[in-house]
């Protein structure tokens, strides 16, 4: 009887506990989870402030921010092939076509038909790309061009990516005389942001001007990216930048996000700017890591002029495609405490972004709308900012 | 007087062809090819069809699932009458269901969300309709009304079978098929539309420039508290309301809540139970991304900013669904063998294992062959996709199939019925209270809350040394 007794306790403290159990966990997960006591088990960071030293001034002008000129187009090419998982050397765009029609190509093929042209006969090349290509005349591209002043008033010039199409960015850089400078070696590198194609395809049109540059590529690029460089007829120095922080020059450092990006791209190089007495500048090619992120990695990492975010150049990547969603509010809310104080975006940044941007009240630099950039809410083709 | 499928899942019989774990076995490769094969002519990027845009995929799978839902808990199968349930050939059964299925689920989003809401009431529920905004591509047009579309379908997952679950199909438990069916279908409609208005509706309003802000509420009314303002927090509060749902019904057999024994009382707290553990769950998913991958930061992009946080909380909620409606569906819901709460305590720690298992493995592995990408917050990683399809094709399997190949099904007779009645109220009479079982009670209190505290204390050191993406 009490052996039967003993049973029945155990076996209802066992049914009491197994319940109890679950109470237990549900109410301590609903109670404490979100409640502000948790943020105690946050670890707090110490900043690095690694000193980068400082320059005097930036001056940068927009080579072209116009990366493809009609965006139905570039989204419906992409969904025909496949969508934005594709590998973007498989679109048969320009420069890379085979013949073969939408989604398609291969690296192998298109550089193939076009190699022998590379990179000084461009024209050539760009009649094998019109036979060859889908929507040869859609591609544009991205880049621009940092004159950098030191402290001691000595001017050094780069350039931060290259653009698509040979013969958009050709116009563009004869426009801008980034030619003679390239001719007479006055710039003395060339940045590439990532390997997409608006920013990176339109190399040979820098080397066919300048094939010693030097070029700086970030981490992560595939295996056709990087036998493009060979095939472009480079015959400069080449380093790839490892994920994190690369310092250039007193005051301009580069940083590597491991980034995947759409389009079967990895990796973003991004570009900080220590300006004396001002505060930080970042210029960007598309900004896939995000502003925010951008901008917090700033925070954490290095020291700059009183502790101040001052602007911004470039893509931000938001609504490249003028598309919206909430959490892109939740950026344009934001952004604001970072406190920029001049912002000089296009590009990818998106013109319904730039607006918003205004509505908020950002200090948004505004541009003249020329040579096919869409609209004056942002910096457009040709337009200049300086910072400092 | 015909019966149509009333009490259909209960009154079955289902006896494995073979002993042993062979018909599990059986019907996992049976439903993992069919999976598959389906996957890739539907949803899979390099496929057929390629929906997996990701929104239009995500539309089909949950309209998929609550109309199945619908058909099964709110009509029991009507108008198929009981004989065709009884006697037809699994196979054809599961077809003709399936096909019946995907014709309610086109008129529902095409006859009355597209066709009647989006033409005459609100343009963003028809694609041909908001394409019309200036600036807007169709791709993203259509996308936007799917996202709309079918956060319609997540809530009335939770809805519709809550109401039968935790409030027992009452006031209208009595009525015959259809009428039973039909006051249920426009009661948690109405409901769904409620909880759409007040929860997804501010969402869509802010996607226009400018906000919407004299037709929803802008900035929606969550901002403080969810830290963005975007509804994706309420996409995952209302994913962990269905997943409890379906916790409750499977593996906890609605325990502890069937202990109530005022109908009424023990209706409601089922009811608003599921919110309270739901929540529970949705804070405690936030806190684990904070606790593994550091504080959200608001206005960044994927994986810190609050709003692909708290998707996630949805998507992995749904990665608990997966192996509780296994061991419910092909494993006999076991353990049986013990007390009640015994039970379900063990059935909740092998699915939590499970669940934490196929997480790992799914971000790891599924990019091999879904045609997804790599990584925790790719634009293009979807995980509640392929995992509601999943269950969208046992719950074909073992609703309509009655879990052939595997098994076979015989009607239970009277007697089966009745002491399959008298064994679930001896299950819960068995639960009483008495002193031990108060020590029992608090004494596990005190364990869970410690069980808590030691997760939260070890998770980040554990998430560090298992690395999922390397
Ligand atoms: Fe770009
Ligand atoms: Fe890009």
């Amino acid at each position: 009887m009490s052996i039967d007794k003993k049973e029945v306790k155990r076996r209802d403290f066992l049914k009491g506990a197994a319940t109890g159990v679950g109470v237990g966990v549900f109410a301590a997960m609903g109670m404490y989870s979100y409640s502000d006591a948790r943020k105690e088990l946050f670890p707090q960071k110490e900043r690095k402030k690694k000193d980068i030293g400082v320059c005097k001034s930036i001056h940068v002008t927009n080579i072209s921010e116009t990366s493809w000129f009609d965006n139905a187009t570039l989204i419906g090419d992409i969904k025909k092939s496949g969508g934005l998982l594709v590998n973007q050397y498989d679109y048969n765009w320009p420069p890379f076509g085979n013949g073969q029609g939408l989604g398609k190509g291969s690296y192998k093929d298109g550089m193939a038909k076009i190699k022998e042209f590379l990179p000084d006969r461009l024209d050539e090349a760009w009649d094998v790309i019109l036979e060859n290509c889908i929507h040869p005349d859609n591609p544009g591209g991205y880049s621009c061009l940092i004159e950098m002043e030191e402290m001691d008033g000595n001017k050094r010039k780069f350039l931060l990516d290259t653009g698509w199409s040979y013969k958009w960015m050709d116009e563009c850089f004869k426009r801008e005389g980034i030619d003679t400078m390239l001719r007479n070696k006055e710039i003395e590198a060339l940045f590439i942001s990532h390997e997409h194609f608006d920013h990176y395809w339109g190399l040979p049109v820098t080397l066919q001007y300048d094939p010693e540059i030097t070029i700086y590529i970030p981490e992560g690029f595939y295996e056709e990216g990087l036998q493009y460089i060979k095939d472009c007829g480079h015959k400069g120095e080449v380093h790839v930048v490892k994920n994190g922080l690369f310092e250039v020059a007193p005051g301009f450092a580069t940083y590597v996000f491991p980034v995947p990006i759409i389009c079967r791209v990895y990796g973003e190089q991004s570009l900080y700017f220590n300006i004396a007495g001002k505060g930080l500048v970042s210029v960007t090619g598309c900004c896939h890591q995000g502003i925010i992120r951008f901008a917090e990695t700033a925070y954490q990492e290095i020291a700059y002029e009183n502790d101040n975010f001052h602007g911004i150049y470039g893509g931000l990547h938001i609504s490249p495609f003028e598309d919206w969603d909430p959490k892109y509010d939740d950026l344009v809310i934001s952004l604001g405490k970072y406190g920029f104080e001049r912002i000089g975006c296009n590009h990818c940044t998106g013109v319904l972004c730039a607006k918003k941007f205004i509505n908020a009240g950002y200090p948004v630099v505004e541009g003249t709308a020329q040579f096919r950039s869409k609209d004056t809410a942002y910096l457009g083709n040709g337009d200049t900012i300086t910072f400092g | 007087m015909e019966r149509y499928g009333t009490n259909y899942l209960e009154e079955r019989k289902l006896i494995k062809r073979w002993s042993g774990p062979i018909p599990a076995l059986l019907n996992l490769l049976f439903t993992l090819i069919v999976f598959y094969a389906t996957w890739w002519f539907f949803h899979d990027p390099r496929g057929v069809m390629r929906m997996y845009t990701p929104n239009v995929g995500y539309m089909y799978t949950c309209w998929w699932l609550i109309v199945m839902i619908w058909i099964v808990y709110l009509f029991n199968f009507w108008p198929f009458k009981r004989k065709w349930l009884e006697n037809t050939h699994p196979l054809t059964k599961g077809l003709v269901l399936c096909a019946f299925s995907f014709g309610v689920l086109y008129v529902m989003i095409n006859g009355f969300f597209e066709g009647i809401l989006g033409n005459f009431g609100l343009a963003y529920f028809n694609p041909d309709q908001l394409v019309k905004l200036p600036g807007i591509t169709e791709f993203f047009a259509v996308e936007y009304s799917c996202l709309a579309i079918l956060m319609f379908a997540a809530i009335a997952a939770w809805i519709s079978p809550a109401w039968v679950i935790a409030m027992e199909e009452e006031p209208w438990s009595k009525l015959p098929q259809p009428a039973k069916g039909f006051s249920l279908f426009i009661c948690t409609f109405f409901l769904s539309t409620i909880v759409y208005f007040v929860t997804m509706h501010p969402h869509m309003g802010i996607l226009y420039h400018p906000w919407q802000s004299f037709t929803s509420i802008a900035p929606p009314y969550w901002e403080g508290f969810a830290d963005t303002v975007s509804g994706n927090f309420h996409m995952a509060w209302i994913m962990c309301c269905t997943v409890v749902v379906w916790l409750l019904e499977t593996i906890w057999q609605r325990y502890p809540f069937n202990l109530i024994r005022n109908p009424w009382l023990r209706r409601i707290a089922t009811f608003f139970g599921i919110i309270v553990i739901a929540f529970a769950m949705h804070f405690f998913l936030y806190f684990v991304q904070e606790l593994t991958w550091g504080e959200a930061i608001r206005g960044t992009r994927r994986a810190f900013a609050p709003d692909w946080r708290w998707l996630h909380v949805a998507e992995m909620a749904i990665f608990f669904l997966v192996p509780a409606l296994f061991l419910n569906f092909y494993c006999g819901n076991w353990p049986r063998k013990f007390s009640m709460p015994v039970n379900v305590l063990i059935r909740t720690v092998i699915t939590l294992v499970a669940a934490v298992t196929l997480y790992i493995m799914y971000y790891k592995t599924s990019h091999l062959f879904l045609g997804t990408q790599k990584g925790f917050s790719h634009p293009q990683q979807f995980p509640m996709i392929p995992l509601i399809w999943l269950v969208n094709i046992w719950l074909a399997n073992n609703w309509f199939m009655d879990n052939w190949p595997g098994w076979k099904m015989v009607p239970k007779t009277v007697e089966e019925i009745e002491a399959d009645h008298v064994a679930r109220q001896a299950e819960i009479d068995d639960v009483r209270w008495s002193p031990s079982l108060g020590a029992g009670l608090g004494m596990g209190v005190l364990a869970g809350v410690a069980f808590y505290a030691i997760t939260i204390y070890a998770l980040p050191g554990l998430y560090a040394a298992i690395d999922i993406l390397k």
